[in-house]
């Protein structure tokens, strides 16, 4: 009864130790895919280490893993729908497995950000009174309360130091739109004025 | 035959050939793309066909960016044995037009009367064209375009490109895509639309007059040659590849059994080997801007082979033909304002050795240099044009811009034995869906077979060739 309970004890561990080696063997397989995926054909647009040097494309280095997954499945599940998500991301992501999403927000979120880029002084400081305090009088909560006092994000919330000025111009105004539909951003948005979209753009674009 | 009539039928030979190589009807955009990679063109171009930097990276990367759902086969060690898209990357492009000279050309009949042939030409269509323009296997993609174009009423080969590429991740995460390509037209396979095969005009009408004289590079051999050309492509911005090319002669039979090969006498401008061609180009990207530099070429030596419809057996002297050719492009990608510069300029020594024997050239050496340099701005990729300069020039020739003979019609002859043909081309367009696109054209010459006035010889002006042209140019 004894060796019994050893050899099913054996057993029990080595399938284990089985489906773990396979599992690992998996999420290598995928990091090695998110990895060629990333650099050869991700990098065209998002540039190298996803440090996009074209404002169209987002900058990904340094991303939130979490975020990064969530729009890689919006835009699988075409529930994203800026422009630029429909013409190039619907696609691109129309055929990516969760092992692959996941591997490709571990990716970026490796790698080392770009140095934010100083711009006009007096619009960046504008937007700095509206990240960190709001807008009162439009009820606009404060950026700082969820995308943190650094904009470097966390969970769900994107990071946004250093991103193209003109790409977060963009996603304010397809979230007051509803382009994109996210009910928070959405609220956001709908009290800022494109004035304080831009100066709120400059100041994220400038934060290391 | 007279030497005259020898160069008239060698040069509207050539021509015949370049409207056949697309010189005059090109196209490069294909949705099969598009539903293949499920991106929008305006991920690979600006308007079609013009590319992007996406676009270069995808063609360099052979064309097989696939995100359908795929047939699989694996064997038992999981190794692919199959992956093939569940819908199959065929395109069909129509393209229907009209044209209307300044003035029209003389009626064979009536050779010394202008204004007897119709003028007002209506193509529906100028041409369809289908393809198959996608993934093969991993790795391995195709552009191949069958075309059916109203100058021949019939169907035959068009642009081929055929892939098989490959990335190395280099340190630092960089890329090193590396790849040959089997083709038929020397710069089908290029990824800038600077060079000959893909470059502006992007469609041109086919019922105008064709200059006299064009460089070999420059669209004479286009499915004419099959080459096998291997690149590199290293961070998305050196690119250099070096290949061949041999004559694969379309229609052409051998005289003795019938066949398509081997070629012999009865057919005429028979690479001599095989002609090499290389290109290397360096492209820069910064925010919204991106730059090439860039230079190809391609060195020729060329049997004559049938020459005034007696055979000539593929041997002995040859003419020699060297294209040099540098090329430059600016792009601006705003999301409401697009602006693209492009030029280039080919430069082509001519050591016409056979044709010199065979007394059909005047030289023994000729030179000629065609400038091409276009601007185009489009607004949201809906309401765009084009304006572009272009420039052939080179040596005087009585053999081989033939001056016309008594009862000639003239209009492709050259009086003064000269290829210099000048003008601007103006081309407005709207763009009503990515995949639609409607222009108007006009085409100024300043100068035509080298003189403004009486150029022929039987009194036919540079501007009498001026041309406006209306395109419907679809594609699904």
């Amino acid at each position: 009864m004894r060796l019994h309970l050893h050899i099913v004890t054996a057993l029990t561990l080595l399938a284990a130790s089985a489906v773990s080696v396979a599992a690992d063997l998996d999420a290598a397989s995928a990091q090695a895919q998110a990895q060629r995926l990333a650099v050869g054909v991700c990098g065209t647009c998002h540039g190298p280490h996803g440090n996009s040097e074209q404002p169209k494309f987002p900058r990904l280095a340094g991303q939130n893993p979490d975020y990064l997954a969530a729009q890689l499945r919006a835009f699988k599940a075409q529930t994203r729908g800026d422009p630029d998500a429909i013409g190039y991301m619907w696609g691109m992501a129309g055929n990516l497995d969760e092992a692959v999403i996941n591997a490709l927000g571990k990716y970026y979120a490796a790698q080392k950000p770009g140095i934010g880029r100083r711009g006009d002084a007096a619009l960046i400081s504008r937007g700095k009174e509206v990240y960190e305090h709001g807008v009162e009088t439009a009820a606009v909560p404060p950026c700082l309360s969820c995308h943190g006092p650094g904009a470097e994000g966390g969970g769900n919330y994107p990071r946004l130091a250093g991103q193209h000025a003109q790409y977060v111009l963009k996603q304010l105004n397809s979230f007051q739109n509803n382009m994109r539909d996210v009910a928070i951003m959405h609220g956001v948005a709908q009290g800022l004025k494109l004035a304080e979209m831009r100066a709120v753009a400059a100041y994220v674009q400038a934060q290391p | 035959m007279t030497q005259r009539a020898w160069t008239f039928r060698f040069w509207m030979g050539a021509i015949v050939v370049l409207s056949a190589a697309g010189l005059v009807e090109r196209a490069e955009a294909v949705p099969s793309f598009a539903r293949q990679t499920g991106m929008a063109c305006e991920a690979c171009h600006t308007v079609y066909p013009e590319l992007t930097h996406f676009g270069r990276t995808f063609k360099a990367n052979g064309y097989v960016l696939d995100n359908l759902r795929q047939v699989r086969g694996v064997n038992a060690r999981r190794g692919e044995l199959l992956d093939l898209s569940q819908t199959p990357p065929i395109s069909i492009m129509a393209q229907v037009s009209w044209t209307q000279m300044q003035t029209s050309v003389p009626d064979v009949q009536n050779p010394d009367v202008s204004g007897f042939a119709q003028n007002g030409t209506v193509a529906f269509p100028q041409q369809i064209s289908l393809f198959y323009a996608g993934k093969i296997a991993p790795r391995l993609g195709a552009f191949i375009q069958l075309t059916y174009g109203n100058d021949s009423g019939s169907i035959g080969i068009d642009n081929v490109d055929l892939r098989f590429a490959d990335m190395h991740i280099l340190p630092q995460d960089k890329s090193l895509v590396y790849g040959v390509s089997l083709n038929n037209n020397p710069t089908v396979q290029d990824l800038w639309n600077t060079t000959p095969a893909f470059g502006f005009p992007y469609a041109a009408s086919n019922a105008t007059v064709g200059s006299i004289a064009a460089s070999q590079i420059d669209g004479t051999l286009g499915q004419d040659v099959a080459g096998l050309t291997a690149y590199l492509y290293w961070n998305e911005s050196v690119y250099a590849e070096f290949g061949v090319y041999r004559s694969a002669k379309q229609g052409d039979a051998n005289a003795v059994t019938g066949a398509a090969g081997p070629l012999d006498g009865t057919s005429s401008n028979v690479i001599s080997g095989v002609a090499p061609y290389w290109r290397v180009a360096y492209e820069y990207t910064h925010d919204r801007h991106s730059i090439e530099v860039g230079v190809y070429g391609l060195s020729v030596s060329m049997l004559p082979g049938l020459t005034d419809d007696v055979p000539t057996p593929l041997s002995g002297a040859k003419n020699e033909f060297r294209d040099v050719a540098e090329d430059v492009q600016y792009q601006f990608l705003g999301d409401e304002h697009i602006f693209t510069f492009e030029a280039t300029r080919i430069h082509e020594n001519m050591d016409l050795n056979a044709s010199f024997v065979a007394g059909s050239v005047a030289n023994s050496s000729n030179d000629l240099t065609t400038i091409r340099a276009t601007g185009t701005y489009y607004f949201r990729r809906m309401i765009g044009g084009t304006i572009g300069y272009f420039s052939t020039t080179g040596s005087t020739d009585a053999g081989l811009y033939a001056s016309p003979g008594a009862g000639d019609p003239g209009v492709v002859t050259s009086a003064s034995n000269s290829p210099d043909t000048k003008g601007w081309v103006a081309e407005i367009n709207y763009v009503p869906w990515l995949n639609t696109k409607l222009s108007l054209q006009y085409t100024a010459y300043s100068k035509f077979n080298g003189g403004g006035t009486n150029y022929d010889g039987v009194g036919r002006d540079a501007s009498d060739n001026n041309s406006w042209y209306a395109l419907l140019w679809f594609a699904y």
